[in-house]
């Protein structure tokens, strides 16, 4: 029985020879082909299913592809004439426009709606089953079919016989001779984001809540004994915790939201004359209805490009200040 | 034959941590590795489950090369530091599972459990979940699994760390009776030393890299092989004083770095001394101090308390004399205040010596 | 703060949750009163807010109706099998990448897996579309809906699973490969039973998804299948909506998501909390 011969009061001054020779020998417990398989089955279908429509898209995207030459095959090389003409199409640009306006009084007021109703949720109501009833009705809207709430609100909204419209009457916010042209022109863009937001604060709120629950109550306590104020508390302990539960929030909510097309397909169709156009939706037009494949990809590319490089500057920025681990 | 043998095992991760380790544990010995937190120990267990693949080095279980065996084949039974019940299940189900993975049928099973638990006294638990029992009923349902599995080699990682004081006491008592643990080789890991010394039949001390000193504990307390391991073992820790020896009018004088601790040597001590280079790390465990009564001799009379602490069977003395801080054992019932002045004898037979650069016994 | 000052703002953010409450409820509230009413009551000037007459039979004549009920069970079926394969895929894709695979590459895939989320599915059906057209299964069919809904249900079913997995503690597993099980009997009788109220949650909202989606279903198909969403909107008399029939079966429709969320909440808010909180 031999012990080893180091000294131990100090680390070896030199590394040993099998410790620089070592390599990553994995373990005794699977075939190290096993693991691979089993993220490959999913890889593989991924691969099939989006990462060959990329590519597709991308190749078609420096392409002249239209109706008559994705048939027949021909289509010849254009280099970045499609990405030019995209960029200098009026229609395309005043879709971004619309887009920006979508996401900062959409996606941006859905989370700050959700954590603010969140947290009301559970610091003011304290019977659990009230709360309980409470978020079910709450998160309803979310469980609907987007497609059926376009139907639904695009019911609501006429400016007629809408029940919107006639709900402001009856409360008084709207004089009764008045009817407010929800889907035309002016309006339409706001329509499609009100009904964002009515369809989808629940997610934000629904993450947030179960964030909350999930926050350890010995803090709270604490912070009773030493006698903070609730709006201490608030500003101090719970937004400070939540803030990644927020973020991630915000992350899926953007991510859903740019690519979003249920809306305004059912209730505007991008009208009245293209006030309400989103570039996902004018991708998805050019693409499927006028069969421009290549503007539709140049378009499809430009959009996701830009999300991308957002997201993941975001996630970065996430992953270094939250000091917290990534979301892969 | 069960005997657990390490040959040269190596294993490291951003750093080597098992450096060249070879050991041999006999069939029915309890081997006890004691070492400070952090230093590999649980590594070196997992390594001996298979749960860890080590870079270089042979494990053999009973002469059967098992290195490459993977943990659910290896027949080594574990429990882990902290317990990893099934949440799930019962307490008879966690201390069933060796047996269910065998496929063994449902009345052998019963009767190994029930044998088991009312070994460990947890037979009224058998039905209820691991969240509604306390630590140390955990603890033995741990204990039970790993030993219901009847294995090879038993491996044991702190399973009383984290258990209070009077449980640990009562569980020490019962590993020391469990004739189980004798039919086959064990090895248990400690960060306690009491529970070393108190337990194993052979411990091993775990520094850097490997196993610094193996030895029955009372060879590791009475001679350990460098001021690590006799740091390691002891409570109050040893204390160390730096001393330089000179000579002093024809006797050899060992003298304090800081302050004004003298002794002068002879005998044995002197001649090995003589063979030292000049700056020696002397190290005198707090046993061998005591507070000299008026009248008797002492070699220290300048002494000052700087602290005490009565701890039910002993009490603990902080001296100071000359800039040397001494931890004192002493008997529990004297009083002493902060400042009050005491006079130290001091049993040099039993000083220990170390190589001030090294840490080597110059004794060894 | 003073009690009186605080019991002020919680009044008032009391009625802000009370109005958004009202905000909520009204168009389901409008959509059920809309279906209980005849067609001649819904097109008046004035809408009423109370239906004047009730008129049931809307909901009869949709369990009378073969073409309806063809719509749920198409959406039966292809949600239910969607779910399955997701679910399916995920964890196993969750687990390998939970124990074993690690470092740069584990993070990276994982990533980029998570990442196909963000593909617009616009972009995805363009060329999906040509090529199912040009399959012998073509595009109207099961197989191309269940297939392409793994787009969006995949990336999240596998990263949320990824997720649990990372949450069961390890011990426990190695724990089961000292008692002899091997890792595929370790992984059923240890791993499983912990993630289950994950797995819960991950089928109902790959489910949910499935259960809703409009966009794929109303491209590539109409005619062989034909999910509720796509079938919806032909509730039409001439150019005339029928209303009370869309409104009708689109309650209908809802039930089973609401029900399912309401007997789940539970996996679902542990779920989220657990996914999103950790992850």
């Amino acid at each position: 029985m031999t012990a080893a011969p180091s000294n131990a009061a100090s680390a070896p001054a030199v590394a040993p020879d099998w410790f620089a020779k070592k390599h990553r020998r994995g373990n005794l417990i699977v075939n190290p082909f096993v693991p691979w398989v089993m993220v490959g089955l999913p890889v593989a279908v991924l691969v099939a299913i989006v990462v060959y429509p990329t590519i597709w898209m991308a190749y078609h995207a420096f392409h002249d592809t239209n109706m008559m030459s994705l048939f027949s095959g021909n289509w010849t090389f254009v280099g970045w004439q499609n990405f030019a003409t995209v960029l200098g199409d009026d229609r395309f640009l005043s879709s971004v426009k619309n887009l920006i306006r979508y996401l900062l009084f959409g996606a941006c007021l859905q989370v700050v709606l959700g954590v603010a109703l969140a947290l009301i949720l559970y610091e003011c109501i304290k019977n659990n089953t009230v709360r309980i009833v409470l978020l079910i009705l709450l998160v309803l809207p979310m469980m609907l079919p987007p497609s059926i709430v376009g139907v639904l609100w695009k019911f609501l909204l006429q400016a007629d016989n809408g029940g919107f419209n006639h709900l402001l009457i009856n409360l008084q916010l709207l004089p009764a001779n008045q009817r407010i042209d929800w889907l035309g022109t002016r309006l339409s863009l706001w329509s499609i984001t009100l009904v964002d937001v009515w369809q989808w604060t629940a997610l934000p709120l629904l993450i947030v809540y179960s964030g909350r629950v999930s926050l350890p109550p010995a803090i709270y306590e604490a912070a009773r004994v030493d006698g903070a104020s609730r709006w201490l508390v608030l500003r101090r302990i719970t937004l400070p915790m939540l803030k990644e539960v927020i973020a991630i929030a915000f992350i899926i909510r953007f991510m859903d939201a740019y690519k979003f097309v249920d809306h305004v397909s059912v209730m505007t169709q991008g009208g009245p004359s293209e006030s309400s156009e989103l570039p996902v939706y004018i991708a998805f037009q050019k693409g499927i209805r006028e069969f421009q494949v290549g503007e539709a990809a140049a378009q499809a590319w430009l959009i996701f490009a830009v999300a991308a490089v957002l997201i993941t500057l975001f996630l970065k920025y996430m992953k270094r200040v939250l000091k917290a681990q990534a979301i892969a | 034959m069960a005997r657990l043998e390490l040959q040269q095992v190596c294993k490291g991760y951003d750093r080597p941590i098992l450096d060249r380790l070879s050991l041999t544990v006999e069939e029915g010995e309890f081997f006890v590795i004691v070492g400070p937190s952090g230093i590999g120990k649980t590594t070196l267990l997992r390594c001996i489950a298979g749960l860890e693949v080590v870079d270089a080095g042979r494990v053999i279980f009973g002469g059967k090369d098992v290195t490459r065996v993977p943990p659910y084949r290896r027949n080594a039974a574990m429990t882990f530091e902290s317990y990893a019940l099934y949440p799930h299940m019962t307490v008879f189900e966690n201390i069933a599972s060796p047996l269910r993975a065998r496929r063994m049928d449902e009345a052998s099973v019963r009767k190994a459990v029930l044998e088991v638990a009312r070994l460990l006294r947890i037979e009224p638990l058998l039905d209820r979940r691991p969240h509604e029992v306390s630590g140390g009923q955990k603890q033995r349902t741990a204990l039970g699994r790993t030993l219901v599995a009847k294995p090879d080699v038993y491996l044991l990682d702190e399973p009383i760390s984290h258990l209070d004081a009077k449980i640990r006491h009562e569980l020490r008592r019962q590993f020391h009776t469990l004739q189980e643990l004798r039919r086959v080789a064990t090895v248990y890991v400690t960060h306690d030393y009491a529970e070393a010394l108190s337990l194993g039949d052979r411990i091993g001390v775990m520094g850097d890299g490997g196993l610094v000193q193996v030895g029955s504990s009372r060879d590791v307390f009475e001679r350990p092989n460098s001021i690590f391991v006799a740091r390691h073992l002891g409570q109050p820790s040893i204390n160390e004083v730096p001393c330089r020896l000179s000579s002093d009018g024809g006797l050899l004088m060992l003298r304090s770095l800081e302050g004004n601790l003298s002794f002068a040597m002879n005998g044995m001590q002197r001649a090995l001394l003589e063979k030292a280079r000049s700056d020696v790390l002397v190290g005198i465990r707090p046993q061998h101090i005591h507070v000299a009564n008026a009248g008797s001799a002492a070699q220290v009379d300048n002494a000052r308390v700087e602290a005490f602490e009565a701890l039910g069977a002993t009490g603990v003395l902080i001296a100071e004399t000359d800039g040397v801080s001494l931890t004192v054992l002493t008997s529990p019932e004297e009083d002493f205040e902060p400042g009050q002045p005491v006079r130290l004898g001091f049993d040099v037979e039993q000083f220990l010596y170390f190589d001030a650069v090294h840490g080597r016994n110059l004794q060894a | 703060m003073s009690q009186s000052n605080y019991r002020l703002i919680k009044t008032l953010l009391l009625i802000f949750l009370g109005i958004w409450l009202v905000f909520t409820l009204f168009p389901l509230y409008f959509m059920i009163i809309t279906s209980l009413k005849p067609v001649e009551e819904i097109n008046r000037m004035i809408p009423t807010f109370w239906p004047h007459t009730l008129k049931l039979s809307n909901y009869a004549g949709i369990f009378a109706d073969p073409g309806s009920l063809k719509s749920l069970a198409d959406s039966v079926i292809v949600s239910v099998a969607n779910t399955a394969l997701s679910l399916l895929l995920g964890t196993l894709a969750g687990y390998a990448l939970a124990r074993w695979i690690r470092g740069a590459a584990g993070e990276n895939l994982a990533f980029w897996i998570l990442s196909n989320r963000m593909f617009p599915p616009v972009a995805v059906i363009i060329p999906m579309f040509f090529l199912f057209d040009s399959m012998p299964w073509g595009t109207d069919s099961y197989f191309s809906l269940i297939v392409l809904y793994l787009v969006f249900n995949l990336p999240l079913a596998t990263w949320l699973m990824m997720v649990f997995f990372r949450d069961a503690p390890r011990e426990l597993e190695e724990a089961a490969y000292l008692d002899g099980f091997t890792p595929l009997r370790a992984f059923f009788r240890v791993t499983l039973p912990l993630v289950f109220p994950g797995m819960i949650s991950v089928a109902m909202l790959c489910w949910i998804f499935a259960w809703n989606e409009y966009l794929f279903a109303n491209l590539l198909t109409g005619t062989t299948v034909k999910t509720f969403p796509v079938h919806i909107p032909t509730f039409t008399l001439g150019s005339q909506s029928l209303w009370n029939l869309i409104m009708a079966f689109s309650l209908v429709a809802m039930l089973p998501p609401v029900i399912l969320f309401i007997i789940l909440r539970r996996y679902m808010v542990r779920g989220l909390s657990l996914g999103v909180v950790k992850g």
